[in-house]
């Protein structure tokens, strides 16, 4: 176990050095930079001082290395935009981008395993319910998360049933903590839908194939052979064994869904590291994209680590292999 | 104990750790405790328009910006979102009223000009004292002039505080009398002070001997630090989310009834980058204020909201700076390219401006909703428009006798005029991605210049890369916007001047690269250091002309401007010039002040 986990710690120290080395190097590559941030007609002379002050004016390589032997203090440069440390905009960011995420995850997880079940244990003969679970699934699966996102959107500003977007009602500045995380939660379901659809679609389609091969394999029907109801067959004997294709992908999923969706979060206003990171690639924020792009990675890494205990906790062989 | 047991261990206290920090940090004010606040209740519908309305005290109107403020301290960053902020936060000696463009007291209740316009005294109100209850005086004045001047500051308004080619000087006689001396006159006069923000010399005086004034008053700063002479005092700044602005409860000024304001309780930014999402959010009532004025294809759905009493809309008169369309004209990047011979020629741009039809252009680019135009002063800026600037019907005949002229006609019947030796007029022209009215008026330019041989190519590119092509002249032709930076031109001199950071066509050129660029650098000279108005007109119609005449830079249409607030704001007094609304914000008011109150 031990030699897992070191194996999986080197793995994310990795993981986070490329992305933010290769972040930093492509925003730095990318045509233009912070002067069309300076306000209108900015003078030769500020726009070679902005350029000095974030090391703009050196060598790509130059930069990197000087932006890595601060970061490796923990200091990840300051932010064009906003004028402060990287690091506690990101953290804030990705914060806010876990509340969604693990809001998200857990909707679709609960969703699209119970109704992976539901199809998977009527089989293609389970009359007419299956038949349009699959296809709201197909749906999802097809249907953009922009478009969604938009459609939802549409929705709300035509029926006013949620809030338009944002992470809290505008206006409100002081309120105690109770109304404040009600206010929170009265802004979730609009990206939470929009990014918990297409996951849950995955993962019913996903629970759903492997419970049905898994109840045609012979330890099933030994099973129901001494007596033991259908319902008790799937759930105790034949769920636990298919779970093993949802877990291999449950660790991208949570990397992906934590480290903030781009379209979701910008569409619907959500404060998080997908629509932060985003902004600051448009103007060319170097240094914070290079954070985002390492935070980002950071949850990758461990959702493919939770994604793998997951699957470590589901499976004998794995555990077996890991714990030897 | 089984590892995997460890692990579920480990795993839930340090989800447990990581939600009760998110908690803390996310929780406004840090989650410092319980504290009391009514939520803000959104639009209630609007009073009549009764033009007998009595402002009231109290409320808070929620507005939006699209972007972050750079820095609260106006000697260092130029970008409309800090301006705004630092306009609702910081007072200057004398305002330009974005309505009439006139000058007015501020915080000199008056001045004297000396014959020769070479001192100004300023008499500052009395008794008046900074946010944080310190006195305000004289000596602040003086020390924001230092501030403006300091090389080691790099103010980006250093160049304005100049006169004569030497920076201004200033003395304070008493506490209540700044002078000010200048090495020459000056067109601008008075206009100058405008830019100065007057800084508390209290706060900031020890950053400024210290040297680390560039490094004061950033976007990291605590509000509480942040002290000024404006309607509003900064509470609170989430970034990417808010910013919070509370009533100023020291402010000086008061209205014709004698009642103190900012009528408002509080203002709130909310920082929305998207303008469609802003839009959304005003016609669903969760906001009062846009950042901006709208597009032209906003302008039907806002009417419908309108008709349905959801938002109130204003015109604001006629766009300053309409949308350009130039060519890259410096000799230096251009020398070699075959077909900078016919750029530079003036014919050639005479032949693409009779080519466009104006009235069109504005029919299709703008809805309807602009007026031809044909230089860079519109009829929005009225002290300084002049109507005698040589005008290009739309008269495509006379597009191709201009080329014709110039030894560029169709030999190969491809559509495309060529020079003799062959090279054709095709160019591609650049505009930035994301903003309809650039994307469909260089279409439309494109299509025109078609019709008489041109060929255009159109390219939208993102800010960033726009902006390095810009800085670079690494492109053939551009369409959009370019700010002036002043309505009075003795005060847009980067523009006029051929050695100016936005003389668009040939930027910080060394010398005049034409005999007319010359000329205007000449006469603008002489217009910026000239006292009387009458004569600084007649100057200017001049520039007017010449630039006319030899059309570097290509104008079609100024749009109207329109803006849309929410039906509960009162007290708006709309310019054309950003930010349209919050120029005014001490008079802002809303009409359910009490009910909404904070």
């Amino acid at each position: 176990m031990a030699r897992f986990l070191v194996r999986r710690v080197i793995f994310a120290v990795l993981l986070v050095f490329i992305s933010s080395s290769a972040a930093l190097f492509l925003t730095r590559l990318a045509p233009g930079d912070l002067a069309s941030a300076l306000g209108p007609n900015p003078s030769g002379a500020e726009v070679a001082a902005a350029r000095a002050r974030f090391d703009l004016d050196r060598p790509a390589v130059e930069q990197w290395g000087l932006w890595m032997s601060r970061a490796l203090r923990f200091d990840f440069g300051e932010s064009l935009q906003y004028g402060r440390p990287v690091g506690p905009l990101v953290v804030r960011a990705a914060a806010n981008s876990a509340v969604l995420g693990i809001t998200a995850l857990a909707v679709a997880t609960l969703l699209g395993i119970g109704l992976g079940i539901f199809t998977g244990a009527q089989g293609l003969s389970g009359g007419l319910a299956p038949v349009v679970v699959r296809a709201f699934s197909v749906a999802c699966l097809s249907l953009p998360p922009l478009v969604t996102s938009l459609i939802l959107v549409f929705i709300a500003a035509r029926t006013g049933w949620f809030p338009l977007g944002g992470m809290t009602t505008p206006g409100i500045v002081e309120t105690a903590w109770g109304p404040w995380l009600a206010d929170v939660a009265a802004h979730l379901p609009l990206p939470v839908i929009a990014l918990a659809l297409p996951v849950a679609a995955t993962f019913e389609r996903l629970q759903s194939q492997a419970l049905g091969e898994t109840l045609h394999l012979p330890f099933v029907a030994a099973a129901s052979a001494r007596g033991v109801s259908r319902r008790s067959a799937i759930l105790h004997h034949a769920w636990p064994v298919s779970l093993r294709a949802i877990c291999a992908i449950y660790g991208i999923v949570i990397g992906a869904v934590l480290s903030g969706s781009f379209v979701v979060e910008y569409v619907t206003a959500w404060p998080g590291l997908g629509r932060m990171m985003y902004e600051a690639l448009r103007a060319r924020d170097i240094y914070l994209v290079a954070g985002c792009a390492a935070m980002g990675a950071s949850f990758l890494a461990l959702g493919t680590l939770a994604g793998d205990l997951l699957l470590v906790a589901v499976d004998p062989r794995v555990r077996e292999g890991v714990t030897e | 104990m089984r590892p995997a047991r460890i692990l579920r261990i480990l795993l839930a206290a340090a989800a447990a750790a990581a939600f009760l920090y998110y908690i803390r940090g996310a929780m406004p004010g840090g989650g410092g405790g319980t504290r009391e606040g009514v939520p803000y209740e959104g639009a209630k519908g609007a009073p009549s328009d009764d033009p007998s309305y009595v402002p009231q005290r109290g409320g808070q109107i929620i507005g939006s910006s699209r972007s972050q403020p750079r820095s609260f301290n106006r000697l260092l960053v130029r970008d409309q979102t800090s301006d705004t902020v630092i306009m609702l936060l910081q007072g200057r000696l004398v305002r330009i009223n974005r309505a009439t463009f006139e000058v007015e007291p501020w915080l000199a209740e008056k001045w004297d000009a000396s014959a020769d316009g070479l001192t100004y005294t300023f008499y500052l109100r009395p008794n008046l004292t900074w946010s944080d209850g310190a006195p305000f005086s004289s000596a602040d004045v003086v020390f924001s002039l230092e501030a403006a001047l300091d090389p080691k500051v790099e103010s980006v308004i250093a160049h304005n505080m100049m006169a004569g080619g030497q920076p201004i000087r200033a003395e304070a006689p008493d506490a209540n009398t700044v002078k000010f001396t200048l090495a020459g006159p000056s067109g601008p006069g008075v206009r100058l002070f405008d830019a100065l923000p007057i800084l508390p010399k209290h706060k900031l005086g020890a950053a400024l001997a210290a040297g680390t004034l560039a490094e004061a008053w950033g976007p990291a700063t605590p509000p509480s630090e942040i002290v000024g002479m404006g309607p509003f005092v900064l509470r609170e700044y989430t970034p990417g989310q808010r910013l919070v602005f509370d009533r100023n409860p020291r402010y000086w000024r008061k209205d014709a009834r004698g009642q103190q304001l900012p009528y408002l309780d509080r203002l709130v930014l909310e920082i929305v980058p998207e303008q469609n999402a802003e839009l959304l959010r005003l016609q669903a009532g969760q906001t009062d204020l846009t950042h901006s004025e709208l597009r032209a294809e906003d302008y039907v759905p806002i009417r419908k909201a309108e008709a349905e009493g959801k938002v109130r809309l204003v015109e604001l008169g006629i766009g300053t700076d309409p949308d350009g369309f130039w060519f890259c004209m410096k000799p230096a990047v251009k020398a070699k390219d075959p077909r900078f011979r016919f750029v530079q020629k003036r014919e050639f741009r005479q032949a693409i401006s009779h080519a466009v039809d104006r009235e069109e252009f504005a029919q299709t680019v703008f809805l309807g909703e602009a007026v031809p135009t044909w230089g860079p002063i519109t009829t929005g800026n009225e002290p300084w428009f002049s109507p005698n600037v040589p005008r290009y019907p739309h008269d495509p005949a006379r597009a191709r006798e201009l080329l014709k002229s110039i030894g560029l006609e169709d030999r190969n019947g491809n559509g495309v005029v060529e020079d003799e030796k062959g090279t054709e007029a095709r160019f591609t022209v650049l505009t930035q991605r994301g903003i309809t009215y650039y994307e469909t008026g260089a279409t439309v330019v494109r299509d025109y210049a078609k019709a008489v041989g041109i060929a255009l190519d159109v390219v939208a590119l993102e800010a960033p890369a726009l902006f390095a092509r810009l800085e670079s002249c690494d492109y053939d032709a551009v369409y959009m916007r370019a700010l002036m930076s002043d309505l009075d031109p003795g005060l847009s001199l980067d523009y006029w001047l051929s050695s100016g950071d936005a003389h668009l066509w040939n930027l910080a050129s060394k010398t005049p690269a034409t005999e007319w660029e010359k000329e205007i650098d000449r006469l603008m000279t002489e217009q910026a250091s000239t006292i009387a108005l009458a004569r600084r007109k007649t100057i200017f119609n001049d520039v007017q002309r010449i630039f006319a005449e030899n059309l570097p830079v290509l104008y079609f249409a100024a749009p109207r401007l329109y803006y849309g607030h929410s039906v509960r704001l009162r007290g708006v007094v709309p310019s054309v010039m950003r930010p349209q609304v919050l120029w005014n914000a001490d008079m802002l008011s809303v009409a359910d002040g009490a009910a909404s109150k904070p």
